[in-house]
């Protein structure tokens, strides 16, 4: 809850503080940014005749945090489901109508991706030969595109690092631009949908926009022109209807939908008690289903069982908690027991192999590299 | 506010006394000192308890009939014998409400109680395996998996040992939480009826004859009884009454019965006011004919005269 309504404020932030900028420069204007998260460089353009700059945002993460809060169009929270070091790549690209984004992870995640009310994103591999990311509990394989529903939120999953890639309209203008181009609306949908274009279309989907990817990193400048920014953002626009259009619908499997409510009131649940400890008594009483039916719809929506999922949820709100208290006055053991972890040994442990790093450690970190305690889910500041 | 403590006691009176809940009439058939320690943890629906007693001992358990309980030896060497049943490493008993058994051990014994109310039990099993549990009209024996009676017996450990060992963390309420969820987690796997779970009902017969024994001994609590008078209250001959008692008691209803009165005759020395009564009054009333041999196996039994048990223990301050 919290989250959507911080993520919106920060992208009215970033727009109000750009346009100014922008009028004023007339011409062009580049700025660069150094962020928390990594470096972030936003490339505005302007030439003042009808075409609206193209915002550039690229970012690199270590924080697994700021990665999903940066991420458009969507409210992503989750954690990496292996042990490792987590390292992102976020590009974004926004044009008119169009947003775009690709990311890259480095490790497998599992993530709870609530859609934005206003906009409509379709999303797919970023290459053909791209390991299959499970999307809502079903396999998003290369060749396939999902239509998201606007306001709708389903578990995403990847096994391997990913690399993936996003457009999204807001839901008029994929109305207008589809009736215009192929000469029918294409809704958004209730719920989100699977469409497996024609080879044709969906090859031309991704070459363009992995053509928008590279011009947008390179320095070529092309970006900066009106008709190349207009003829970009409409072929993309373009691309993308066509896929929808010609797309033939993937049906999902018998109880989906069922499954769909049972993770919803799942995520509800843990939504509802964002900083405290759950345990699957209480979370089967809660979501109305059995242990059985939650194992059931857990592995194929999170690629794990709910007990685990909320064993890992709880390591990582007591890593959080860790990195957030003040070493002067907490103690790891009054930090984790209000987790619920008795067993402080096994605990230190676990947390270890999960975290690379020891309990204490990361609770002096939290006064060493931060001189304030600092909220790990606070914004990252790229702009 | 949830309370949770441990106690060592060495006096079976005292120890009988403090078992809130349950009530246990423990007889101690093992010489020596007798010790035993109590721990107790009551979380916010689930209550805990484990209990250890050094002496062999015969301990009748009844059970309030408000309460839905589980109970598990955790100690196998020597075997415990619950309602003339040898149990195993593993399983789990489960009581009806109200449930009355004896409890068998020839040495030292360990053991775990947790009780719940039967709503909750419906509610817990339905909202995770979407069946409503009661107790059984009957205690049953169930052999869960491994894996599953193993984490039970590991949760259950780990109270008694946090309420040992550190209490300051059991008593926060998040730990007390997560405790407690994992134990109904962990219960529930036990109590739900799955593939590789089996059962075993207790004799029915044996439970209803030493239930009416019982009831019988306690009738005659204050006075000489004999063997032939309890066959008859009890309504089964004395055939059948040694047959039970030797599968259930591992003894012959006379030596119980004689454990049963010597334990009576302590506790009312104990209680008894040295000025007024004398040993032989009250080895007369509990039907010892003879004092001379009341005093010996009296000794026997608790390494001390009846004339020092009815002294008082300690005298009072100013005087000493």
């Amino acid at each position: 809850m919290l989250a959507t309504q911080r993520r919106r404020f920060h992208v009215r932030a970033t727009r109000s503080r750009m346009l100014p900028l922008t009028c004023h420069q007339n011409k062009f204007f580049v700025g660069f940014y150094f962020g928390l998260g990594g470096l972030a460089g936003t490339l505005f353009t302007w030439d003042g005749v009808g075409v609206k700059p193209v915002r550039i945002a690229s970012h690199h993460f270590s924080d697994p945090y700021q990665y999903e809060f940066t991420v458009r169009a969507a409210n992503v929270r989750g954690f990496a489901s292996d042990r490792g070091e987590f390292g992102a790549d976020l590009l974004q690209i926004d044009f008119d109508r169009l947003w775009l984004q690709a990311g890259r992870e480095s490790l497998p995640r599992s993530a709870h991706v609530t859609i934005s009310p206003d906009r409509v994103p379709i999303f797919f591999l970023a290459e053909l030969d791209e390991p299959a990311i499970q999307t809502g509990g079903i396999d998003l394989t290369s060749g396939v595109i999902a239509l998201l529903s606007p306001g709708s939120s389903h578990f995403q999953r990847t096994k391997t690092p990913a690399r993936w890639a996003s457009m999204s309209l807001s839901p008029g203008a994929l109305a207008a631009t589809s009736s215009a181009i192929v000469g029918s609306e294409i809704k958004a949908t209730e719920i989100t949908k699977l469409f497996r274009p024609t080879d044709s279309a969906m090859t031309r989907l991704i070459t363009l926009h992995r053509e928008a990817r590279r011009v947008a990193k390179g320095t070529s400048g092309m970006l900066r022109r009106p008709e190349i920014i207009r003829a970009l953002e409409s072929s993309l626009i373009h691309a993308m209807v066509s896929c929808l259009e010609t797309g033939l619908s993937v049906e999902p499997k018998v109880g989906y939908r069922r499954q769909i409510a049972v993770m919803n009131r799942f995520e509800e649940v843990i939504e509802n008690n964002p900083d405290r400890s759950l345990y699957l008594a209480e979370v089967c009483e809660s979501v109305g289903a059995s242990e059985k039916t939650l194992r059931r719809c857990c592995q194929e929506h999170l690629g794990m069982g709910p007990l685990r999922y909320l064993w890992l949820r709880r390591m990582h709100l007591a890593r959080r908690a860790l990195l957030r208290a003040d070493p002067a006055t907490a103690t790891v053991t009054s930090v984790v027991t209000a987790q619920g972890f008795w067993e402080l040994g096994r605990f230190s442990v676990a947390y270890r192999s999960l975290f690379g790093e020891t309990p204490s450690e990361s609770l002096r970190h939290s006064a060493d590299e931060r001189p304030a305690p600092r909220d790990p889910l606070a914004l990252p500041e790229f702009a | 506010m949830p309370g949770n403590g441990t106690h060592a006691f060495t006096e079976p009176g005292d120890y009988e006394a403090s078992l809130c809940g349950a009530k246990i009439d423990l007889v101690v058939t093992g010489r020596g000192r007798f010790k035993a320690v109590l721990t107790w943890a009551e979380l916010r629906q689930l209550h805990l308890l484990c209990s250890q007693e050094d002496l062999a001992s015969i301990a009748y358990v009844e059970l309030p009939a408000h309460l839905a309980y589980v109970a598990f030896p955790t100690r196998f060497d020597p075997p415990p014998i619950w309602g003339g049943v040898k149990l195993r490493p593993g399983d789990i008993v489960f009581h009806s409400c109200g449930e009355l058994m004896h409890h068998c051990s020839t040495g030292l014994s360990q053991k775990g109680f947790m009780s719940f109310t039967p709503e909750r039990l419906a509610i817990w099993s339905y909202a995770l395996a979407e069946e409503e549990l009661v107790p059984p009209p009957s205690a049953r024996i169930i052999r869960p998996s491994v894996p599953a009676s193993a984490r039970l017996l590991y949760l259950h450990a780990e109270a008694s040992r946090l309420v040992e060992e550190s209490p300051g963390i059991i008593a926060h309420p998040e730990v007390t939480r997560a405790l407690e969820q994992e134990l109904i987690h962990a219960l529930i796997h036990c109590l739900a009826p799955d593939e590789d779970h089996a059962y075993k009902a207790f004799g029915r017969r044996n439970a209803t004859v030493m239930a009416r024994f019982e009831e019988a001994l306690a009738a005659y609590a204050d006075r000489s009884v004999h063997l032939p008078e309890l066959c008859m209250e009890v309504g089964v001959s004395a055939r059948t009454l040694r047959a039970c008692c030797a599968e259930v008691l591992g003894m012959s209803p006379y030596r119980y019965l004689r454990l049963r009165q010597l334990k009576l005759a302590r506790t009312a020395l104990r209680n008894a006011d040295p000025a007024a009564v004398s040993v032989e009054d009250i080895a007369r009333r509990l039907g010892f004919g003879d004092p001379r041999r009341f005093t010996v196996m009296y000794r026997a039994a608790f390494g001390e005269t009846p004339a020092a048990t009815l002294r008082p223990q300690q005298s009072p301050g100013p005087l000493k």
